[in-house]
């Protein structure tokens, strides 16, 4: 399917893939397989490694040149064992931005193929094509559900459906009719069951604990307005981690006074949705 | 047909009509995509297709066994016909709030201190 555009190609003409001296995620990773040969919009790259982590998706052959992958520009992915489209079972994913000088080929694809009139931008928008074909195929489940529960971790941050960030009602307090039932409960209700101290220290504590699940200290976090967290501890990937928090930009600094004097006995058995294999923690603030 | 283990996802799926396509897990649809093409399958869940029939905006088919689609991709989701959209909403609240309950009722883990108030 997607090859017909390539026909013809047969003579390798120097490699118009920019690739980049990669090495592989240090940490978060869900699953990493040899012998994994890329394909990009059609070209051939060669066999590879390929590195399935909580920040990226990572590939390199052997010379230690490949590419990431952002999730947040991955458009779809999937297991594609029809023939038609490619002459063996792979895992095909679709980016959807420009990546390293492809561009220039992307848009004489679209300009060739937009026969209508639409001029809006989704029709014109760049995609690029990337097949990863196993040697061994028995692999291309668990690759993937990892491509799939990482995904999860990267909602879309433009979204503003998923901007809820309130806890629900008080189920211990409903439970002794402390509080009235309500059938429906909207945003602001659901908020205003915490102070403004509690709202910020559940953002805070949220932010804390998506991050130190194998931390060995306990860092206190402080709410920033900016957009990068900077780390000054030890821990990677709090890029991609924290940005599920869409409205709390969590920074971790070993040296951070607390900002708030409470003392909180808080559980979050799952903060991140229902593929986090994190489990529930105790956490004391104060 | 599982509620999210998650108290911020059940949340939001109460607040959205994302609600209704969690009922329609295990139900053959229509996806159509941002980049007009289409895909259709069976929904394992609200986040990930199965054995999808894809075809691609250059109207060109493609068999895929398991198609993952990232939200923002979406642009519509066809409810197949014989689907009640009330009774699927409802139900999936209902779902919700056992969940819920069950969490209050001397079982379950509590999630949040009582609050003071």
């Amino acid at each position: 399917m997607f090859n017909s555009l390539h026909a013809g190609r047969e003579d390798r003409e120097a490699t118009m893939v920019n690739l980049k001296n990669v090495s592989p995620p240090s940490e978060g990773i869900r699953y990493n397989q040899g012998e994994i040969t890329a394909v990009w919009n059609g070209e051939g790259l060669g066999p590879g490694t390929l590195y399935i982590a909580e920040t990226c998706v990572s590939w390199f052959d052997g010379s230690g040149m490949g590419f990431n992958l952002k999730y947040p520009s991955i458009s779809l992915h999937a297991i594609s064992r029809d023939f038609n489209a490619y002459p063996g079972e792979h895992l095909y994913v679709m980016v959807n931005t420009k990546l390293n000088g492809n561009c220039e080929k992307c848009a004489e694809e679209e300009d060739n193929e937009s026969t209508d009139d639409d001029c809006d931008a989704d029709s014109i928008s760049p995609v690029t094509e990337i097949r990863f074909v196993p040697s061994d195929k028995a692999t291309l489940e668990p690759m993937f559900s990892a491509i799939s529960e990482c995904q999860a971790l990267h909602p879309d941050p433009e979204d503003s459906d998923s901007d809820f960030e309130g806890d629900e009602y008080d189920v211990e307090e409903a439970e002794q009719g402390q509080i009235d039932l309500p059938t429906f409960y909207n945003f602001e209700e659901s908020l205003s069951q915490l102070t403004l101290e509690g709202q910020a220290t559940l953002e805070r504590l949220e932010g804390m604990l998506a991050d130190s699940a194998s931390q060995k200290h306990h860092c206190m976090a402080v709410v920033r307005p900016e957009d990068t967290p900077t780390g000054c501890c030890n821990e990677s990937g709090a890029v991609g981690v924290s940005g599920q928090f869409e409205d709390a930009n969590v920074d971790h600094c070993l040296e951070g006074v607390p900002t708030y004097n409470e003392h909180l006995l808080v559980a979050f058995p799952s903060h991140s949705g229902p593929t986090d294999p994190k489990q529930s923690q105790w956490v004391e603030v104060g | 047909m599982e509620v999210s283990h998650s108290i911020r996802e059940r949340t939001i799926a109460e607040n959205s009509l994302v609600i209704l396509l969690q009922g329609l897990q295990g139900e053959v649809t229509t996806v159509d995509l941002r980049d007009e093409s289409t895909a259709r399958g069976r929904v394992v869940n609200v986040d990930a297709f199965m054995n999808v029939l894809y075809r691609d905006r250059r109207g060109r088919l493609s068999q895929l066994a398991d198609l993952f689609i990232t939200a923002r991709n979406v642009r519509y989701v066809h409810i197949p016909d014989h689907v009640d959209i009330m009774e699927t909403i409802q139900t999936q609240l209902t779902r919700i709030r056992r969940v819920r309950n069950f969490a209050g009722d001397k079982g379950g883990r509590k999630e949040y201190q009582k609050k003071k108030k």
